[in-house]
């Protein structure tokens, strides 16, 4: 049958609205916490209250003899069991031994002691109540420069100096940069420690069953599978045999990276009980012992010319690491010494990273890992240089930019930027909020004593993790298509979406591809048992690696749907169009349903080929991609209360080619609410012991809704070379860009007072003593 | 967290500084606390509830009377644990003779520790302070 075939509309590049949100926004979604399984069990843990301590006895007998408890165990049961996994490695790296429950001394406050099995989850919190602990308190120390200065309390006493690791690199001339410069700048900055406040916290849920030998692992998870692999390590599984499934995900911004202690205690106790058991990770606890982010002391010093000309950067990163090294804890400051040039030509840069223990969680990836930190020193720096030289802050960025030509642009750092057009964006966000006509209104405001700001940042990105030499686990990932009998299409990533909308633009991706209806594509993903071995979601990775993987996965199936086709068209001329075979000789055609049957029917198996219609794909990746882009803010400050309002809020974002519109727009959004809440509002406060002092919500002041300004997108599209889809991720972008862009429109807010610097979070109470001092240097 | 303050017993210096060291009167006068025993010179086994917040719970622990300069002053020192986290108190009580009475000044710092610093941290000052001025008009009563 000849055939007309209507081309079916191109799905890249529209504003598709995500598949995942129906059963999220109808309460229908499956958490952790949702599974229940006959007989389960429910575990409790109990932690240290104090920061460093040692152990002198556990007394369990009470919690024992509560009815309803099944059993409790302490330290001394899981010291065999392993350690809880870092797997960065630096040279010289110092990683303490970290015992699932503490053996015989606490770290941190949070440390988990003991763990109550009971038949709910009351029983065992209550029980969990009943062990007497005694302790011996030691002096802790939480403050990284504090524990790094000489008599500090040592964090492990193995290692009296604090310091986990140094580290050094160093790229071009700085020594010259800064003999023949005009003119250095000096700063110290800070970053400070923040809690990543996923909505839904942890939770585990393990289901044993002893005649397979089989575990599976239900857990809020971003890496399924690096959890498999490190599990089975660490309690001697093999990994065939242990399945973990990372079910509907309510958000992770690096912190579910991580395999931490009750992953792995939860496995352990299924194993002891062998009945099912759960275990969900209260706010409380999730403040105390889901790592943390940031946690930088920078000091930077910036060699110029007169003209602007940025010659030389030298940074020292104090980092503050906590008291164990969680999976990627000392690689995340290393990630800020790749990114510290930012979009900058200078090619003499100088870098030294202490980490230093201090008593207190793990500090780890936190949207942006490492990226937000440099970003936010660099775009501070270049600012504070251009008060110096009195220069217009976008003329200075301008001028140091690497230029169109450059690209593949090497770094002193070693990377190779991919593409770009850093001047695209800050041009284009300049117009859009008439960057001109704005600096004369702050003119004038300044005449009326008026504290109005514009701040910018022009920012770069490290995405795409990336090249597997250069990661810690592998930077490759999987994808596998699947054509059903029917004709309806499975996609199996090995990323595993929270949030990120990949189950939207995988199948939009698949869709185009194919020629056929989004709705005939499924995408799953989140369980080992379904997909192949994945790396996961982190890193701004998931489209520009996971997404590529599918593309060529997509390709070889075309090639094989080509075959099936042309034995059913008894044609080697064929082509496909729109969920159809074509015969180019004949216009003959033949849909992918039928296809599919003839695929599975297997009546006639193409030379070369086989029963089936399915690809697999492992892509690695040539490089990592370098998305970038330029916000700019504009702020107003009470004076009489230290109030800032952010008046408006522009980000023009390019990263590579857009997919879909509406899901880039929302990670910007997102990532733009975590970056002004760490420029503004958000803090880990940790008093001198050690304690956490902003342990709930009432007292930790994550962004919500009520509190974010109007955002003003804009987009450049510069493709990336790196990989077919031309995409180089966007899930960080919001979260690096904001905290420079809203800092530097505050400083310009107050720099008639003389103010350079001010460290976040910039609280009413720090900007009304900082006005009504008349401004400090 | 320091603490310092100062109030007024309609007592006789002597008098108060004794009142001070008797455990019935302070078991009564002391908010939230179920009993006092003594256990050894100047040293107390305490158990008390503590309503801080949204927490509350039992805290069991040691009060210790130190340096006794009677009838000047004493030194008092407090320590508990219980579920909600712990709590450690050191502070120097000075009573002088006032007309109509005594004036007693403390001077001190409370430290606490586990869900109480980490939940109750923003409102521990006010109670505190609340708990030192309730036990001081329950002294007087």
């Amino acid at each position: 049958m000849a055939t007309t075939i209507t081309k079916p509309e191109t799905l890249i590049g529209k504003r598709i609205r995500r598949r995942e949100d129906p059963r999220l926004i109808t309460g229908t979604a499956t958490y952790v916490d949702d599974i229940k399984m006959p007989g389960m069990y429910y575990a409790a843990i109990l932690r240290s209250p104090h920061a460093a301590a040692n152990i002198r006895s556990i007394d369990v007998k009470a919690a024992l003899a509560r009815k309803g408890v099944l059993t409790v165990f302490t330290g001394k049961d899981t010291e065999h069991a392993g350690s809880v996994p870092c797997g960065a490695a630096l040279p010289g790296l110092r990683v303490p031994h970290h015992h699932l429950l503490a053996l015989d001394r606490v770290y941190f406050v949070g440390h988990p002691v003991a763990v109550v099995v009971a038949t709910d989850r009351y029983i065992a919190r209550d029980a969990a109540e009943l062990i007497e602990v005694d302790y011996d308190v030691l002096p802790a120390v939480a403050d990284p420069e504090k524990a790094l200065a000489e008599g500090a309390p040592a964090v492990h006493p193995q290692w009296p100096d604090n310091t986990a690791f140094t580290f050094h690199q160093e790229g071009g001339e700085v020594n010259k940069a800064f003999a023949e410069a005009d003119v250095i700048v000096k700063q110290r900055i800070t970053s400070q420690r923040l809690i990543p406040m996923a909505m839904e916290t942890r939770g585990v849920v393990a289901d044993f069953r002893s005649a397979d030998r089989a575990l599976t692992l239900y857990t809020s998870t971003q890496a399924p599978h690096l959890v498999r692999t490190l599990v089975a390590q660490i309690l001697g599984l093999d990994d065939n045999r242990l399945r973990v499934v990372a079910p509907e995900v309510g958000g992770g911004f690096g912190s579910k990276i991580d395999t931490y202690a009750e992953e792995i205690l939860l496995a352990f106790l299924a194993m002891k009980i062998n009945k099912p058991v759960k275990w969900i990770e209260s706010r409380r606890e999730n403040f105390l012992c889901t790592i943390h982010g940031r946690g930088h002391v920078d000091y930077y010093e910036i060699a110029a010319k007169k003209d602007g000309e940025i010659t030389g950067i030298k940074l020292k990163i104090i980092q503050d690491l906590g008291a164990f090294l969680s999976l990627l804890t000392p690689a995340i400051p290393t990630l800020s010494v790749l990114m510290m040039p930012g979009l900058y030509r200078t090619k003499a840069i100088r870098a030294d990273v202490i980490g230093a223990f201090t008593n207190c969680m793990a500090t780890d990836a936190y949207r942006g890992a490492g990226r937000p930190e440099a970003t936010h020193g660099i775009e501070r720096m270049v600012d504070i240089l251009a008060a110096e030289l009195k220069m217009d802050p976008a003329q200075i960025r301008l001028k140091n930019f690497v230029q169109n030509e450059e690209f593949p642009f090497p770094t002193a750092t070693g990377l190779i930027y991919d593409s770009g057009d850093y001047a695209a964006p800050l041009k284009k966000a300049m117009e859009m909020v008439d960057y001109d006509a704005l600096r004369k209104e702050q003119a004038e405001a300044r005449t009326q004593g008026k504290f109005l700001g514009i701040g910018m940042s022009t920012y770069g990105e490290i995405c795409a993790f990336g090249p597997s030499p250069a990661t810690p686990a592998g930077g490759w990932e999987s994808s596998q298509v699947k054509i059903e009998p029917s004709g309806k299409v499975t996609v199996a990533t090995g990323v595993s979406p929270h949030g990120q909308g990949e189950e939207t633009t995988f199948a939009q991706i698949t869709a185009d591809e194919l020629g056929i209806p989004l709705d005939d594509v499924m995408v799953v993903h989140g369980d080992t048992s379904l997909v192949p071995y994945g790396i996961g979601t982190f890193g701004s990775r998931s489209t520009a690696v996971g997404g590529t993987a599918l593309y060529f996965a997509l390709q070889e199936l075309k090639t094989k749907i080509k075959k099936w086709g042309a034995v059913l068209l008894e044609s080697e001329d064929v082509s496909l169009e729109a969920g159809q075979c074509i015969c180019n000789k004949t216009r003959k055609s033949v849909s992918f349903k039928d296809i599919a049957f003839a695929a599975y029917r297997a009546m006639k198996v193409p030379a070369g080929s086989e029963p089936g219609l399915v690809s697999t794909c492992f892509w690695e990746p040539p490089n990592f991609t370098f998305p970038f882009g330029a916000h700019i803010v504009v702020t107003e400050i009470d004076r009489d209360t230290g109030d800032i309002a952010i008046r408006r809020y522009v980000a023009v974002d390019d990263c590579g080619k857009i997919l879909n519109p509406l899901i880039v727009d929302g990670q910007v959004h997102g990532g733009v609410a975590q970056g002004i809440g760490q420029a503004l509002w958000e803090e880990a406060v940790f008093d001198d012991n050690g304690q956490l002092l902003t342990g709930e919500l009432m007292d930790y002041a994550v962004a919500r809704a009520p509190m974010m300004p109007w955002i003003e997108s804009g987009h450049t599209q510069t493709p990336s070379p790196v990989n077919p889809l031309g995409v180089k991720g966007v899930g960080e972008a919001g979260t690096i860009g904001a905290s420079p862009a809203v800092v530097n429109s505050v400083v310009d807010a107050l720099s008639p007072l003389g103010v350079r610097h001010i460290d976040m979070p910039l609280t009413p109470e720090k900007i009304w003593k900082l006005v009504s001092s008349g401004g400090a240097k | 967290m320091k603490i310092s303050g100062s109030t007024q017993l309609a007592l006789p210096p002597d008098q108060a500084y004794q009142m001070m060291q008797d455990p019935e009167v302070l078991a009564k006068a002391m908010p939230g606390c179920e009993s006092l025993e003594l256990i050894g010179p100047g040293e107390y086994r305490m158990k008390m509830k503590m309503v801080l917040a949204s927490l509350s719970g039992a805290f069991e622990g040691k009060v210790r009377i130190t340096d006794q300069q009677p009838p000047t002053s004493f030194k008092l020192a407090v320590e508990g644990t219980g579920k909600i986290g712990f709590m450690k108190g050191e502070g120097l009580l000075k009573l002088a003779p006032a007309p109509g009475g005594t004036d007693v000044a403390y001077d001190g710092d409370v430290q606490v520790g586990g869900t109480l610093a980490a939940v109750g941290q923003r409102m521990i000052d006010v109670t505190a302070k609340l708990m030192i001025k309730k036990f001081f008009e329950k002294l007087a009563a």
